[in-house]
């Protein structure tokens, strides 16, 4: 054990020990000359037979060499030492490998980052990991329609009759999104509505005062709240005596109340929960309780598995839920809150790595390619060294040292290139990040992305790998024992045959899979471009350029509905008359944004069945859009049938309103829905349609056009619901959208001191924000694409040079003997037709194959795609064409008279 | 000339160990003089063989080099043996007198 340390010790030290070792022999020789020299031999002699005495030094310090220190590192260093000399010797090719490297490394790194993230780090939070939610998919509503996943909500009695009966579950509670109106700038906080056993559940000790308590949730508690480090810092300036103090809050989601809460604490600077842009923490309120309104969350208890906690709670589900229709035919399905983040990009990541990973094998592939033709020009050194005495594995270690080497250099700045490369990644997939365009927005965690210790890890060890890899296969082949003969073969250039396709050999083989490679990148790429083009030009039903949307948050407690109402028609009168405004107006809702008001429309008025409680509205109920007179023209939405709203459509007036085409063809099918009147969900009141609009796209542009009615909101006298996450005002200007927002800013203030503009954003930005995803992915895997047909190239034009430097002799002697120029540059420019033909092949067949793990993620196109499929053959097939264009002419160039007297 | 008695590693280890134990510290030509003249028969192939066997030695901490002056007032590495070294000595011969006792029965019961 000691002489291991020793030995390693010795790895630091190997000069001095050397240098102690020369001093020793040198004293050793002296001291024998002394004694030869006494025995009586001349000063010479004495010398000569002292050297003999010792014997070879060079033997001698060997030996020593390997006692002392580990032999194989030894080698190892004098290797590295080697193999950078050489490298450096050649610059060219250090270069293009180092780079073709660094691109697949890099890319590879990058991507790693982002799956390091999203599935293999666990959430920012204590017990991320155990926190489940339940789902159920609930059959279709209508005959032929689609099943429909949702969240399972609970009333507190459900929760509390789940932790008393449900044993696999630790902890039972509720988590959901929240949107609070802080008085003040900056209004719009996300919180999140938390059940106190939960936070504390969770663990992290608050920075000043304390945590929620089940005492905040019984009736009749003081509303309190806990906030982030943050809103601390930029909401209230880090008041040290923030706690205690008494904050009014506007709800935006459910009834416009505002509620006086006492902030009763305040979190650590690094807590999240659940993610960094939560900034509020709040119990259910109680009205809460009677309504299953409430996210069902849990945590598994440990030891439990997902599935035996699903049978267990869908059994209590199910006996909690028996008279409630679709009950029984519904699925649950126990989710962990982890995966359910993640769970929409995951099939993408797949994806993406995948690609990136072929794009490394592309890369390694093409640095194999050129270090075959190196190491093919190294055979005399080899031969060398064979006869030096090394062994075959001696040889491929030194080889291999080498790829390993350049490995690890590509892989070095590879991950330079992966630090701007993520960089690029995450302002790619940011987009505006608003509560009220959905969750499906935002890119999950992609804050948490970065490069942390394993994805550095990762890093090197694929350099290592891909060193390993593409060394591999020049090392075995050229590290052979039996030398001489390739020896004496190098001096002649070796006549290939009549065959072309016997030489394609390795070379060939390699830059067959290069092409099937890139053609598998090429047409998965050219799915994506597609889709995603599908996708950008679907018509949304209104014309989204220079318009402007906004909110403006006012005091709640100052503003009644009829209040709101007039802010509402007094802002937009004022706007329409700002220069650089055409119209202005306002509505309950936007498209993208993510509210459901669903009412059905009866023929008669609804009469109630007394002892039905009442129910959710099913899924196709229409929905109800509150708008002002002017809304349809400022979006632009086609009225096809009948009329808009007008002048005289005012408060008091008969009732009017407008359907949407969907709405026209599903439920007044084969009638002219024109005229007939209708009655809003329960509300007594008649209303008559007078026009037909064109279809709107409200959830998305991939989704259908849902049925939708319009109201004009002078006319709706309901106060509830008219502003559920407050007015979204809408104005087309004539210039650029932005340009006006200074004067709306300017005109708020002067409307109201208090009120705040917010979530300012021309529609077509909202709009492209919705297919940030598609168009990341398609971007993505369209820099793939690129990467992966350039480095294939450069492969085929590296084969084609080199087949046609090998072949000069050949192409001489063929046309000393007669034959025509065109017939032997024929014969090259048809092995390399075949190499492109075989790649394009199997890269066809391999993307057909693979293609269909993209559906998921395509619109509007089939994975197996004839078109798409086609043109990436065909690009390929120029490109390839392009690439072999100079080495051919260099062919055609080829004096018999030279070649013949080359080597 | 006489035949060269082949020795193993192990051997040639414990030779030295016993030789610096009995005769003290002692340079690498010293050693290498002392052994041939003990043995009265060639046994290294040169005296360069002693040195991987002192690097193991001094690796394993059973004997220490230290640079002095000879009488000719030559500077040299005169190796000692530790304490370790001692104890490892006494060990490693228990061990050889028993093997070759044990070959020596196998040997003279097999005549």
């Amino acid at each position: 054990m000691r002489r291991f340390i020793t030995r390693v010790i010795h790895i630091f030290r190997r000069d001095r020990a050397e240098q102690e070792l020369d001093r020793e022999l040198t004293s050793h020789l002296a001291v024998l000359e002394d004694e030869y020299h006494r025995r009586g031999l001349t000063a010479d002699e004495a010398r000569l037979a002292a050297r003999r005495a010792i014997g070879s030094t060079a033997h001698l310090k060997d030996l020593h060499r390997d006692a002392r220190g580990f032999g194989w590192l030894d080698d190892l260093r004098q290797d590295v030492r080697h193999a950078r000399r050489g490298l450096r010797r050649t610059p060219g090719f250090t270069a293009v490998a180092v780079l073709t490297l660094a691109l697949g490394i890099g890319a590879t790194t990058a991507i790693f980052s982002v799956v390091n993230a999203l599935l293999l780090r666990p959430l920012p939070y204590p017990h991320g990991d155990r926190l489940v939610r339940l789902f159920a998919t609930l059959p279709p509503q209508t005959p032929g329609g689609a099943e429909r996943r949702v969240i399972v909500r609970m009333t507190a009695a459900e929760r509390q009759q789940l932790r008393s009966s449900a044993r696999s579950l630790s902890h039972v509670g509720t988590l959901n999104w929240d949107l609070m109106n802080l008085r003040g700038r900056d209004p719009r906080l996300q919180g999140a509505v938390v059940s106190a056993t939960l936070l504390q559940l969770i663990g992290v000790p608050p920075l000043m005062g304390r945590l929620l308590t089940p005492a905040d949730e019984a009736p009749g508690a003081t509303p309190v709240i806990v906030i982030s480090h943050d809103a601390w810092q930029r909401h209230f300036g880090g008041d040290p005596a923030i706690v205690g103090r008494t904050v009014t809050f506007d709800a935006v989601l459910g009834p416009p109340v505002s509620t006086k809460y006492v902030i009763v604490g305040v979190m650590p600077r690094t807590f999240q929960f659940p993610d960094g842009r939560t900034h509020v923490w709040r119990v259910p309120p109680p009205a809460w309780n009677d309504a299953p309104v409430a996210p069902f969350v849990g945590r598994l208890a440990d030891g439990v598995s997902l599935s035996a906690a699903l049978s267990e709670i869908a059994a209590v589900v199910r006996a909690m839920r028996a008279g409630q229709r679709d009950n029984a035919r519904a699925r649950y399905e126990l989710v962990r809150e982890q995966d359910e983040v993640v769970g929409s990009v995951k099939p993408a990541l797949i994806v993406l790595m995948a690609a990136v990973g072929f794009v490394l094998l592309l890369a390694c592939v093409n640095v194999a390619n050129l270090l075959l033709a190196r190491t093919a020009s190294r055979q005399r050194e080899l031969v060398i060294r064979t006869a030096l005495g090394a062994g075959r594995a001696r040889l491929v270690r030194h080889l291999l040292t080498e790829s390993i080497t350049l490995g690890v250099a590509g892989g070095l700045v590879g991950t330079a290139l992966a630090f701007g490369g993520v960089r690029l990644l995450r302002s790619l997939a940011a987009t505006i990040s608003r509560l009220d365009l959905g969750n499906q927005l935002s890119f999950p965690r992609i804050d948490e992305i970065g490069i942390d210790p394993r994805v550095l890890a990762f890093s090197i060890g694929t350099s290592v790998l891909a060193g390993v890899m593409f060394g591999l296969v020049p090392a075995l082949r050229h590290a052979r024992a039996d030398q001489a003969t390739a020896l004496r073969e190098g001096t002649h250039a070796t006549i290939s045959g009549f065959d072309p396709m016997r030489r394609v050999g390795l070379r060939g083989g390699l830059v067959i899979a290069e092409i099937a490679l890139a053609m598998m990148l090429l047409a998965g790429g050219g799915l994506l471009i597609r889709s995603f083009a599908n996708l950008s030009s679907v018509e949304t039903g209104y014309d989204a350029t220079r318009v402007l949307t906004f909110q403006v948050a006012v005091p709640v407690d100052r503003y009644p509905v009829a209040r709101l109402k007039a802010f509402a028609d007094d802002l937009v009168t004022r706007l329409s008359a700002v220069p650089g405004v055409e119209r202005a107006a306002y509505a309950n809702q936007l498209p993208m944004v993510g509210l459901i008001n669903s009412f059905p429309l009866r023929s008669s008025p609804f009469q109630p069945t007394p002892g039905r409680p009442p129910e959710p509205p099913p899924p196709g109920t229409p929905d109800i859009r509150l708008v002002s007179r002017d809304y349809l023209d400022v979006m632009g939405i086609r009225v096809i049938a009948g009329r808009g709203f007008a002048e005289a459509d005012a408060a008091g007036r008969a009732g009017v309103m407008l359907i949407n085409d969907a709405l026209a063809r599903r439920d007044f099918a084969g009638r002219n829905p024109i005229g007939e009147t209708v009655y809003i969900g329960r509300y007594p009141e008649p209303w008559q349609i007078v026009g037909i609009v064109n279809n709107v796209r409200q959830f998305g542009l991939d989704l259908e056009a849902q049925p939708q009615f319009f109201v004009d909101l002078r006319q709706w006298t309901r106060d509830g619901l008219v502003f559920p996450a407050g007015a979204y005002y809408v104005a087309k200007t004539s210039g650029d959208a932005l340009s006006i927002v200074p004067a709306v800013r300017g005109l708020v203030r002067q409307l109201d001191e208090e009120a705040v503009v917010f979530y300012v954003a021309p529609m077509e930005q909202v709009v492209s924000s919705t297919i940030s995803r598609p168009r990341l992915y398609a971007v993505l895997l369209g820099v793939f694409a690129a990467i992966g047909v350039g480095l294939a190239v450069i492969g085929i034009y590296g084969v084609m040079a080199y087949a046609v430097a090998q072949r000069t002799r050949e192409i001489g002697v063929r046309m000393a003997l007669g034959a025509a120029r065109g017939q032997v540059v024929g014969l090259v420019v048809r092995q390399s037709a075949l190499l492109t033909v075989a790649g394009l092949a199997i890269g066809l067949a391999g993307a057909a194959m693979l293609s269909r793990y993209l559906e998921g993620l395509l619109f509007g196109v089939p994975p197996l795609d004839p078109v798409t499929f086609t043109a990436a053959a065909v690009i390929f097939a120029l490109v390839a064409l392009a690439a072999a264009y100079g080495p051919t002419r260099r062919a055609t160039r080829v004096n018999p008279l030279v070649a013949l007297r080359s080597e | 000339m006489a035949d060269k008695v082949e020795l193993l590693q192990g051997t040639l280890d414990l030779i030295v160990l016993r030789a610096l134990s009995t005769m003290g510290p002692q340079h690498a030509y010293g050693l290498a003089a002392r052994l041939e003249q003990v043995a009265e028969h060639p046994l290294l192939l040169n005296q360069g063989t002693l040195y991987p066997a002192l690097v193991r030695l001094e690796q394993k901490g059973w004997i220490k080099g230290a640079w002095q002056r000879t009488e000719t007032n030559r500077e040299a590495k005169y190796y000692s043996i530790t304490k370790a070294g001692t104890r490892a000595l006494e060990k490693q011969a228990e061990r050889w007198r028993r093997l070759a006792g044990l070959v020596d029965k196998l040997l003279l019961n097999e005549s």
